[in-house]
């Protein structure tokens, strides 16, 4: 801080200096910022890769009281079925959540862009699960879906027979589809909303005057300039996706998620890593999560999201187009190096944490 | 402008300062006494209490020691020393361990005091039995605190309802009461699956009882289930489930936590027997509903298997200890000699209603239902530990789960070798 302020005593004398004071004050005011950045989530990444070349239990240091064993932990994690099966797992909750959170929450932003009495509350309500932590609700819902809990005791008095929700493996998934339909819907619902609102009425009472119904409008109007929206949220639900941990952690428990059906690739991490004290596979785990993760998120990004930025520059002057898509490109490269270094973090640092 | 530079300033000086002050640790405190951190698992009650008068004790004959007894959550224990034993300054002086290759590992990563030459002759000569589970290579490295019998714990109220006069000794009896209590309406058997272990528990035992004592032991230490006598086993949890005897959803119960866990239904009468450890009778009085010790509880050890090669005495069993830090002064040590006397063993049975490890203190076991598990521990062949215990987290969770999927109808006896044989490559 002395620093910061004798800096300022000499700007007085030299307006020229102004520049290098205000970068150095940005460098000096993002020191915090970069030490938090460096320190949990640079630094876990490379220690987990590091940790992943070894055979070690956690005790001690890798290299005293572990065994060097290069990629055979990668060898060893690609060919288990059980990964396999949990990456599976993930990778349908990800393109479910897309078929089935899409299409509903924009029914239900529709229905809630409208005027009508109670608005207000149907879309608190809706949102309401969202906020909730998943430890609630995942204690919750398991209570219920018990065999003899409230669903099933709901549908008995109406005369049909329940089963068993979480425990029967064929059904599990779907049950873990539908929770978190229900609990990740409002926050799509909200998104969705946010779009429709900035579409201009104009266009509406344009459509109207031209004939156009009420299904033809939202068709070619709310659909094509929701699809930004839809695009953005359909990121942040297979990031998501890719990250489930805890509503399953809470409703199976540490070790039967697996033979559930319901283990995604966090809880494959974290059984293997902490609860079989195998720190260095579960450290190889994170790593194989973060290039997954990082893939998925950059192809993502190549090819869907980019249509975005296209779209804006498309009525500029030439030259001008130019320059700007390559500061674009860069400015890009940066946000998706950025995004990559978000998406996986949480998955690396659980192990590098615990 | 001034202000705020100043406040920041102070603001991050403090930080600092508080990021240092959390690594506390062992040592010397600022009053000169030596400092003994101890970790214990028993966050409420008796057991709490237990740990502060046992300190409190110790400190009234040694004016120089503070022992800060320290709580842990059971299920968080494991991580939290993990990682506090990289450190010695953040790591305690004394704490739980349950023996098999968990203590293995420790012992091979240097953070854990040999105490062969140090314990008491009350540990030496009383606790003979129990120290096998905390000897590693012929070396002491912790002292048993109790030891915990599996077997069968039964309502005696809901048996009789069924209209069973003597506790099944057999197989075939045992499959005939559990067909009686179905007949009565009662839920037979409680089983927490989310937990694995529970179910697990089965297996071992049926192994026991299976497989001759030399075999049992071979697979305990060289992880090759070649005996036939292994995929017997499989084919008895098979013949068990067939029975039909566990609760609705024993896949997602968990086996301690609140009156819709196994040992709540037990506790509730909501099902009438649990195959567990000796820690039964003080987990199923926190979950009756007046929280008092289950009046009807009763033991009976493990059904005899016809035609099986084991022992039909031998048991299978657990044991609560405490080991000492690589790092940890001399009153540490002193401290858990201390607690291994005779008076302080016979409270702690009291406390967690639980077979101390002491011989001579095991005559305050006062209730009934650990008394029967005491003769059936006297009388036993040999004593051997939980097979998940033996083995370590690592295969132990893989067997454990290999028999929790042949419960839910996935995989068979090969499965669960298979997955034994892929946990010890990744770890």
């Amino acid at each position: 801080m002395s620093v910061a302020t004798s800096m300022r005593a000499k700007r007085a004398g030299r307006p020229r200096s102004d520049k290098f004071r205000q970068r150095f004050e940005m460098g000096v005011l993002s020191v915090p910022a970069l030490i938090m950045f460096i320190g949990f989530v640079i630094l876990p990444v490379i220690m987990a890769a590091y940790y992943g070349f070894y055979k070690w239990k956690g005790f001690g240091k890798p290299d005293v009281n572990g065994q060097f064993v290069g990629f055979d932990n990668y060898r060893i994690i690609l060919s288990d079925p059980s990964f396999q099966q949990a990456l599976g797992h993930t990778l349908f909750i990800a393109v479910m959540s897309l078929i089935i959170q899409g299409p509903l929450a924009i029914l239900f932003a529709l229905l809630l862009n409208q005027k009508f009495k109670g608005r207000g509350l149907i879309r608190t309500l809706i949102f309401v699960p969202y906020v909730v932590s998943e430890v609630i609700i995942g204690t919750g819902w398991s209570l219920m879906l018990q065999p003899n809990g409230a669903v099933n005791a709901v549908l008995k008095n109406l005369g049909l027979q329940g089963v068993d929700w979480i425990a029967n493996p064929k059904i599990a998934i779907w049950t873990l589809m539908f929770i978190i339909s229900w609990k990740y819907i409002g926050f799509a619902v909200i998104l969705m909303i946010a779009g429709m609102q900035a579409i201009p009425e104009e266009l509406y009472e344009a459509a109207r005057v031209d004939g156009a119904g009420f299904w033809r409008q939202q068709w070619s109007i709310t659909l094509p300039l929701l699809a930004p929206t839809i695009r953005m949220w359909a990121f942040m639900s297979i990031i998501g996706s890719l990250q489930l941990f805890d509503l399953v952690y809470i409703i199976w428990g540490q070790y039967v998620s697996s033979t559930a059906g319901t283990s995604t690739m966090a809880t494959y991490m974290v059984r293997e890593g902490r609860l079989a004290n195998n720190y260095g596979y579960g450290s190889a785990v994170a790593v194989v999560i973060f290039i997954i993760s990082l893939v998925i998120a950059l192809t993502y990004q190549r090819f869907v999201l980019n249509r975005d930025l296209a779209g804006a520059t498309e009525q500029r002057e030439r030259k001008q187009y130019e320059r700007r898509a390559k500061k674009r490109e860069r400015e890009r490269m940066a946000e998706s190096e950025i995004e990559a270094a978000i998406v996986p973090n949480n998955a690396s640092m659980e192990v590098s944490a615990s | 402008m001034r202000v705020k530079s100043v406040f920041a300033a102070v603001v991050a000086a403090a930080t600092v300062v508080g990021v240092s002050a959390c690594g506390g640790g062992s040592g010397t405190n600022a009053d000169g006494k030596t400092e003994v951190v101890v970790w214990m698992n028993s966050t409420t009650g008796d057991g709490k209490k237990f740990w502060d008068d046992a300190a409190a004790a110790f400190e009234a004959k040694h004016q120089n020691v503070d022992i800060k007894i320290e709580a842990i959550q059971n299920e968080d224990m494991d991580g939290k020393l993990q990682t506090a034993l990289q450190d010695p300054s953040s790591a305690p002086d004394m704490f739980l361990a349950r023996g098999g290759q968990k203590l293995r590992d420790v012992v091979e990563a240097g953070q854990v005091m040999d105490l062969t030459d140090k314990i008491s002759d009350q540990v030496k000569t009383q606790m003979k039995t129990a120290l096998d589970t905390t000897t590693v290579d012929g070396k002491v490295y912790g002292v048993p605190q109790s030891v915990l019998p599996g077997g069968i714990w039964y309502s005696k109220d809901l048996f009789k309802k069924a209209g069973i006069n003597e506790t099944p000794k057999t197989w075939d009896e045992f499959a005939d009461a559990v067909k009686k209590l179905k007949d009565a309406g009662i839920t037979p058997i409680a089983l927490g699956g989310k937990d694995a272990w529970p179910a697990a528990h089965w297996y071992y035992w049926f192994a026991l009882r299976e497989c001759s004592q030399s075999a049992f032991d071979e697979a305990s230490s060289d992880l090759k289930f070649t005996n036939e006598c292994w995929v017997k086993a499989g084919d008895d949890v098979k013949n068990l489930i067939d029975l039909d005897g566990f609760n609705d959803g024993f896949l997602t119960t968990s086996a301690q936590q609140g009156a819709s866990s196994s040992a709540g239904l037990l506790a509730n009468h909501m099902a009438a027997m649990e195959l567990m450890g000796g820690w039964e009778p003080g987990v199923v009085r926190d979950l009756t509903p007046d929280k008092k010790d289950m009046a009807d509880l009763g033991y009976f050890a493990f059904p005899e298997m016809e035609g099986g090669e084991g022992d039909p005495t031998a048991i299978l069993a657990g044991a609560d200890s405490m080991s000492i830090g690589a790092w940890a002064p001399q009153e540490a040590v002193d401290f858990l000699n201390f607690i291994s006397e005779k008076e302080w063993q016979e409270k702690y049975a009291e406390a967690f209603v639980t077979i101390p490890a002491a011989k001579n203190a095991q005559s305050a076991v006062k209730n009934e239902a650990l008394q029967q598990v005491l003769k059936v521990y006297d009388q036993a062949s040999s004593v051997s530990l939980w097979l998940d215990t033996v083995f370590g987290q690592n295969v132990g969770n893989a067997l454990n789960e290999g028999v929790v999927n042949m419960m839910a109808g996935k995989g068979n006896a090969d499965d669960i070798v298979k997955g034994i044989e892929a946990a010890a490559s990744k770890g």
